[in-house]
C-alpha cells in the first residue's frame, strides 16, 4: 500500500490534470466529464480499498481547490464511490479478470450516474442547496455514458497501480 | 485478523478526512492557502498535458473546421467594420449622456473605471458556472463588482488573488440581480437557473408590462450591488401557471456566456 502511495499520488495528479485542461472544456450537453471521480471508482472496483479511498481525497482534494463548490466535496464523492466500489471488488464483482467484459463498465456507469447525485446530496450537508438546480439530470446521464466508454482503460491503469502496492508486500 | 486491521486503518483514514474537511471548513484561512498550495502543485500536471494534448486537438479541429473558420473569418471583419462605425456615432452621444448623467447627479457605467482582463479558466464543473480572470487585487478587482463583457452584465466577483480573480456568471444557481425594464418603474429579481439554463424571474407581478423582447438593466437601487443601466437579459417567453398569481418568465442573457474571452471588471463597489 505504503509502495503504492507515490504512483496513485502521480497518477492521481495526472488526472486532476486531464480533468482540468481538456475534460473542462470538452463539455457534453454543457456537462463537464468528472474523471476525478471515476479514478477512485475504478481502484475501488479493482478491490483496493485503502488505495480508492486515498486517490478520492488526493484527486479530490486537488480538483476542489480548482473549483468553487463547496470545498471537500468531491473528497467525499470520491471516497464514497471507492468505498461502495470497493465491496463489489472484493468479492470479484466489477474485477477486469475475474468477471465478464461487461460488468466492469456497467458499475462505472451506474457508479456515473450516482454520483452527480451524491454530490448535491453532500452539497445539503454544507447547507448548500442550489446544486439540484443546475442540470442534474444531464448531469448523471453524461457522467454515466463517459464512465462506460472510460471504465475499461480506467481499470487497467488502476489495476496497475494496485499491483505494485501488492509487488511491495510480497 | 488481517480484515479487522483493514478494517481499522479503513476508518482512521476516514475519521482523518472527516477531521481535514471539518478543520478546512471552520478555518476559511487554511482553504485559501491550500487552494494556492494545490494550484502551485496541479500546474505543471495542467500544463503537461495541455502541452500534449492542445496541438492535437488543434490539428484535428482544424482539419474538420477549416471552412467554418474561413466564414467566420469573414463575418468577423464584417461585424468589426461595422462596430467602428457604432463607436464613432457612439462617441458623441456618451458624451452627450455623460454630461446629461453628471447634471442628474446619477451614476452611469460609462463614467466608471473598467479593468480589462483575460478569461482564464471556466468553472471545471458543471455544478458553478463561474470563470477565472487574469486580474485580481493588484489591479484594484474586489469582491463584490459587476463584470460585463459581450454587450451586457456577465457576473460578480466573488473571489480575488493579487494576480487574480474568480467571477460567478450571473446564470449560477447562487445569483440574483436586481432589473427594472422600460422607465424604471418596476423592479424584478434575475436568478442564474444553472450553467445549461439560463436565466429566470419567478413571481413577477401579473400586471407588469414585460414582453418577449423586453430588454432588463439593473435597477442601480440606492444600497444595490450594481450600478443602473447594465443589459442584463432579454424576455424569451412569459409563463402563467393556471391558477397562479404571478408570472414566470425565462430570459435570455444579453450577453453569450458561452463565449466569454475578455472581459470588463467595473471598478465599482455597492458602498459607493
Amino acid at each position: 500500500m505504503s509502495r503504492a502511495l507515490v504512483p496513485l499520488t502521480v497518477v492521481s495528479l495526472i488526472i486532476v490534470g486531464t480533468q482540468l485542461a481538456i475534460f473542462t472544456s470538452l463539455r457534453v450537453a454543457g456537462v463537464v466529464i468528472m474523471l476525478v471521480w471515476l479514478w477512485p471508482l475504478v481502484i475501488g472496483l479493482a478491490g483496493y480499498t485503502a488505495l480508492g479511498i486515498a486517490a478520492g481525497v488526493v484527486a479530490g482534494l486537488f480538483f476542489d481547490t480548482h473549483a468553487s463548490t463547496p470545498f471537500g466535496l468531491s473528497v467525499l464523492v470520491g471516497v464514497t464511490l471507492a468505498y461502495g466500489a470497493s465491496r463489489l471488488g472484493r468479492e470479484g464483482i466489477g474485477d477486469l479478470d475475474s468477471a465478464a467484459w461487461w460488468v466492469t463498465p456497467l458499475l462505472c456507469a451506474l457508479g456515473g450516474f450516482v454520483a452527480p447525485v451524491l454530490f448535491v446530496a453532500f452539497g445539503l450537508l454544507t447547507l448548500n442547496d442550489g446544486l439540484w438546480r443546475g442540470s442534474l439530470l444531464a448531469a448523471m446521464v453524461v457522467n454515466a455514458v463517459a464512465f462506460l466508454v472510460l471504465a475499461r482503460p480506467m481499470a487497467r491503469v488502476a489495476q496497475s497501480v494496485g499491483r505494485l502496492g501488492e509487488r511491495s508486500r510480497r | 485478523m488481517a480484515t479487522s486491521r483493514s478494517r481499522r486503518r479503513l476508518w482512521t483514514y476516514g475519521a482523518t478526512v472527516a477531521l481535514v474537511v471539518a478543520i478546512l471548513y471552520t478555518t476559511g484561512g487554511v482553504v485559501s492557502g491550500l487552494r494556492t498550495t494545490a494550484n502551485l502543485v496541479v500546474t505543471p500536471f495542467s500544463w503537461s498535458v495541455n502541452a500534449v494534448a492542445r496541438p492535437l486537438g488543434h490539428l484535428f479541429a482544424g482539419a474538420v473546421n477549416y471552412s467554418d473558420v474561413v466564414a467566420q473569418n469573414e463575418k468577423l471583419r464584417y461585424e468589426l467594420g461595422q462596430a467602428r462605425l457604432q463607436a464613432d456615432e457612439h462617441w458623441a452621444l456618451e458624451r452627450q449622456l455623460q454630461e446629461m448623467t453628471t447634471e442628474l447627479n446619477v451614476p452611469f457605467v460609462g463614467g466608471l473605471t473598467m479593468v480589462a482582463a483575460q478569461v482564464t479558466t471556466l468553472s471545471p464543473t458543471s455544478f458553478a458556472a463561474t470563470v477565472d480572470i487574469s486580474k485580481g487585487r493588484n489591479d484594484g478587482v474586489l469582491s463584490g463588482m459587476p463584470v460585463v463583457a459581450n454587450g451586457g452584465l456577465i457576473g460578480t466577483v466573488i473571489s480575488t488573488t493579487p494576480h487574480g480573480a474568480t467571477v460567478r456568471l450571473i446564470s449560477d444557481v447562487n445569483s440574483s440581480v436586481g432589473v427594472t425594464f422600460g422607465h424604471g418603474t418596476t423592479s424584478l429579481v434575475v436568478s442564474g437557473k444553472g450553467v445549461n439554463n439560463g436565466l429566470g424571474a419567478s413571481s413577477v407581478p401579473l400586471a407588469t408590462a414585460l414582453r418577449p423582447g423586453t430588454l432588463l438593466s439593473t435597477d442601480g437601487l440606492s444600497g444595490g450591488l450594481f450600478p443602473p443601466g447594465l443589459p442584463v437579459a432579454r424576455v424569451t417567453t412569459i409563463s402563467l401557471t393556471p391558477g397562479a398569481a404571478t408570472y414566470d418568465v425565462a430570459l435570455r442573457p444579453s450577453a453569450d456566456l458561452r463565449h466569454v474571452l475578455y472581459v470588463d471588471v467595473i471598478l465599482w463597489e455597492p458602498s459607493t
